[in-house]
């Protein structure tokens, strides 16, 4: 391969000669500014509590002929037992296959009668039952999902078959590197809290039962932790109609749970073994503050500059300049009052040390010297651009509208974000950087070839830093 | 900027049946699921066909330039090569440097990406509406000619290189079946080779083949620009024209022969996968011809057969039988069934069990099949394929800022040359009648037509799964 490298460039430096002079050679255009800004003010919502405490959120948005109605729930692996890790997961999916009136297959029919399917999908704080229609059926698929959501059968009889899917399931999961690369992350950093699971275990799939999946449905299911987002077209007094008449007879049920995970960063590299992998899957990251900090937005904007955007600091580096890596990122992972920062690459297996140098060199930078005024202000446009495409779609609008009210940062929060954003000086990066992105303190996650890495890793052991 | 993988995109769609864009709809309020999207079509004197379509939901817009050079048609030795070109269109043009594509889409609010697939290669960003002009410009200067250099190149076969690894070499089922299918179905060179290219051959890259490419295919006559959004369409004619104007056109090779002869047998193939846990199983036909009346049966047979949870496939393969947990499937694994020129395939894939045969998901995969085969679909039935294909299709129309409808403008416009073919798609599927789809069903999902591809674990693999209790208990 190497011969073939070799070769390559010896061929093409000649061609390099013959058609890239040219178009240095001549006067550069800058590019047109274009017109000025148009104003822009997130869709208005209506918000309303029906007497049991349920919530809900209507968004009129949009001439697209369709709607989208999504039922969230504060229920997910977080109120798992310890010994179940995966049930939440078996209970949405065991919801699917029927309601005390309905089989899964007339569930199936009807909304595909609609124009959408219910799709059910289970995270670590949150379930969303959710839908997505043609407009004129926007009230009826309310009530399909309050039925779904209200009176699931929970049936025996097809519980050994998604028992089985799911062990399948986890089989497959366990092979992609990237699952466990997380599943490594989380471990070390949430020890025992439930924020911890990434899969459910062989064990814990076979003990799921009815009896279990009912007992986690009646505890954690219910008026009081639910609300309903509709965005699209729809007619607002028919659905607000249906709403009643389906979800008003819901029980209050149980309040949501508040579980904080205490966590602290914890500096280790942690190497999985994959013999023969042609990358490395890195993910290298810690804990942060939550999204009610006042710090988070700074943040926000630190991260896009430092690695969540394609113009960022460390894909320039790892992938535009030196070419170790097709798709790396950074983000800000966020779960209740809850976040960490992580880089994530899959980095060819010999250039494994030579990526986390290099990682860790652009968060060394920005730790030291303040990013120019040009570099943070076309962050800060993109960001500023980019709220615009969040908040102009009915399934965007949601989310925007969803992580608000799930953090409970309050109606100001969209209207003042790209205000906030805008502010944000170069100095603030750079101590946002030094105070909560510190290569010291983070958790280096590898899984890779280790006979190939092990080597180019002793640098990143944590003992060996000076 | 990825070679687009039919899971990204479903995953894409996820996020919430995506961004949804708007268009004027024909009725007002209580809304009705009919719409008619504005389309202004012209072609430049220089031969770039422009097609403008207005949508003032939101102030941004969406500038998509779509070449006919998909990765069917790159040179013999060079497989993947259309796919690193997309890469270097990113490196440098006359007056944007190196990574200054890229930074003056972000810095100006917008985001951007490009994907080579079966017919075309595309380009796209969205931004806020006030910058149409900046994105017109930059079009403009990297469709007039590329800047790049060695550097560049060595590097983006970097990329490319861990690209492929991502999502083929170091991935558990990589390029299954997306890649693989169409390698064992196909016959004809064009429509069967390696599409994400051997490694060595994206090595073997030089910067004359990547000038060489940009001559024969990046002109005007061989482009379609489609600007979906908040804009002005009488600004945007004399900006097209003022950037796009004064671009020559060139003289475009002949399209070679693309077609794939009938296929009178039954293919079988299988491959080791040594990531893989669990084997999976692929089942594909070929597609009757784009635009033919059986093209849109096959459309609305898609919807009966596979997609949703009410489909006959799930029905029997997934709720029934317990085969699998669900079934994957369509026409065009890189797209949609519109999106593309050429010959197609239609295709579904399940991961299964290691006690499952091939042979065994084949035969009750062919049962919905024979229901089809044998006697005409009932109305409801075909009514709700219809009524879930209409859904689809709005959702592919709305998909991230005004990019969904470009897509679809764009490939008319160059496939069709009639993007106001959009407003008619519609009833187009309504023309399908019950006869139509048995005939179809009958002529296209015959065994002969088809190819069965199995990814097998690894010999020890597989001797250490689990057999498939509810599976083994149900049948």
């Amino acid at each position: 391969m190497n011969g073939t490298k070799m070769q390559t460039i010896a061929i093409s430096t000649i061609a390099l000669a013959l058609f890239a002079v040219p178009a240095f050679a001549q006067q550069r255009q800058a590019p047109p500014a274009g017109g000025p800004p148009k104003p822009f003010t997130v869709p208005a919502h209506e918000s309303y509590s029906l007497p049991n405490g349920m919530k809900v959120t209507l968004v009129p948005y949009g001439n697209l002929p369709k709607v989208t109605l999504s039922l969230v729930l504060r229920s997910g692996n977080l109120n798992e037992p310890a010994d179940l890790p995966g049930l939440a997961d078996m209970v949405g999916k065991l919801m699917k296959e029927g309601t005390t009136t309905k089989s899964s297959k007339q569930i199936a029919e009807e909304s595909a009668r609609m124009g959408g399917a219910v799709n059910i999908n289970v995270g670590v704080d949150e379930t969303d039952v959710s839908t997505d229609v043609l407009s004129e059926f926007g009230p009826r698929a309310a009530a399909l999902l309050a039925d779904v959501a209200q009176h699931p059968l929970f049936p025996q009889s097809e519980l050994p078959r998604l028992k089985n899917d799911a062990q399948r399931q986890l089989s497959i999961s366990k092979s992609v590197p990237q699952s466990i690369a997380l599943e490594r992350f989380r471990k070390i950093l949430y020890g025992d809290h439930p924020y911890a699971v990434v899969f459910p275990t062989q064990e814990s799939i076979e003990k799921s039962s009815v009896a279990e999946i009912k007992k986690y449905y009646e505890g954690n299911f219910g008026a009081a932790r639910a609300q309903l987002y509709v965005a699209g077209r729809f007619d607002a007094g028919e659905m607000k109609k249906l709403i009643a008449a389906s979800f008003g007879g819901w029980a209050k049920g149980p309040a949501p749970v508040v579980n904080q995970p205490k966590i602290k960063p914890q500096h280790t590299l942690d190497l999985t073994d994959r013999p023969g992998a042609a990358q490395s899957t890195l993910l290298v990251g810690l804990p942060v503050p939550d999204p009610t900090s006042p710090d988070a937005i700074s943040l926000l904007v630190t991260n896009a500059l430092l690695g969540g955007s394609f113009g960022s600091r460390i894909t320039s580096n790892i992938r535009e300049q030196k070419g170790y890596t097709y798709s790396p990122s950074s983000q800000i992972s966020r779960r209740y009052h809850d976040a960490y920062w992580a880089e994530t690459a899959d980095v060819t297996t010999e250039f494994t040390g030579a990526s986390l140098k290099e990682i860790f060199a652009e968060v060394d930078r920005l730790m030291k010297e303040a990013p120019a005024d040009a570099e943070l202000k076309g962050i800060q446009s993109y960001l500023s651009g980019l709220f615009v495409i969040q908040n102009s779609s009915r399934g965007a609008l949601i989310s925007q509208l969803r992580y608000v009210d799930f953090q409970g940062l309050g109606e100001e929060y969209l209207k003042t974000y790209v205000q906030k954003v805008n502010a944000v000086t170069p100095a603030d990066v750079q101590k946002q950087t030094a105070e909560h992105i510190k290569p010291d303190r983070m958790t280096i996650v590898v899984v890779g070839d280790k006979a190939k890495v092990a080597e180019q890793l002793v640098p990143f052991t944590p003992a060996s830093k000076p | 900027m990825p070679l687009r993988v039919r899971s990204s995109i479903r995953r894409i769609a996820a996020m919430a049946a995506v961004w949804a864009m708007s268009f004027q709809v024909a009725h007002a309020t209580p809304p009705e699921s009919e719409l008619k999207v504005p389309v202004e079509y012209y072609k430049l004197p220089n031969g770039l066909r422009v097609v403008l379509s207005t949508d003032h939901t939101a102030p941004t817009v969406c500038v998509a330039v779509y070449y006919r050079i998909g990765f069917r048609v790159e040179p013999k030795d060079r497989t993947g090569f259309a796919h690193l070109f997309e890469h270097m269109m990113f490196q440098g043009s006359q007056n944007l440097g190196k990574m200054e594509f890229i930074k003056l889409v972000q810095q100006n609010g917008g985001i951007l990406n490009g994907s080579t697939r079966f017919d075309f290669t595309n380009y796209f960003e969205i931004l806020p509406s006030n910058k149409l002009e900046t994105a017109l410009w930059a079009e403009a200067d990297r469709m007039n000619g590329l800047a790049v250099t060695e550097d560049n190149l060595k590097n983006q076969q970097g990329v490319v290189g861990n690209e492929v690894k991502v999502n083929v070499i170091n991935r558990p089922y990589g390029g299954f079946p997306w890649l693989d299918m169409p390698q064992y179905a196909n016959t004809n060179w064009y429509n069967a080779h390696n599409f994400y290219g051997d490694l060595k051959d994206i090595e073997a890259a030089t910067l004359t083949d990547v000038q060489r490419f940009f001559k024969t295919y990046y002109a005007p006559n061989n482009a379609a620009l489609a600007i979906v959004g908040d804009f002005d369409p009488v600004q945007a004619r004399q900006l097209v024209e003022k950037y796009f104007g004064g671009i020559k056109e060139s003289q475009l090779p002949a399209v070679p022969d693309l077609t794939e002869p009938k296929q009178e047998k039954e293919k079988q193939a299988s491959r080791v996968d040594a990531l893989a846990k669990r084997p999976a199983i692929a089942i594909a036909y070929h597609m009757p011809e784009r635009n033919s009346p059986e093209y849109y049966a096959m459309g609305l047979i898609d919807q009966i057969l596979i997609e949703g949870d009410d489909s006959l496939e799930h029905q029997e393969l997934v709720q029934k039988r317990g085969l699998a947990a669900g079934v994957n499937g369509g026409i065009n694994y890189l797209g949609n069934m519109f999106n593309y020129k050429g010959p197609m395939l239609f295709m579904a894939d399940m991961r299964v069990d290691a006690g499952t045969t091939p042979d065994a998901v084949v035969k009750a995969w062919d049962g919905p099949i024979e229901v089809l085969r044998t006697k005409p679909v009932d109305k409801e039935t075909l009514e709700r394929a219809r009524v879930k294909l209409r859904s689809d299709l709005y959702d592919n129309m709305g998909n991230v800022g005004g990019f969904g409808l470009a897509d679809l403008l764009a490939s008319f416009a160059l496939f069709d040359d009639n993007p106001a073919r959009i407003n008619t798609l519609v009833s187009e599927f309504e023309k399908v009648t019950p006869e139509l789809i048995q005939r179809t069903a009958q002529e296209f999902l015959r065994p002969e037509n088809r190819t069965v591809l199995v990814l097998e674990t690894k010999p020890a693999e597989a001797a250490k799964a689990p057999e498939a209790p509810a599976a083994a208990a149900k049948n």
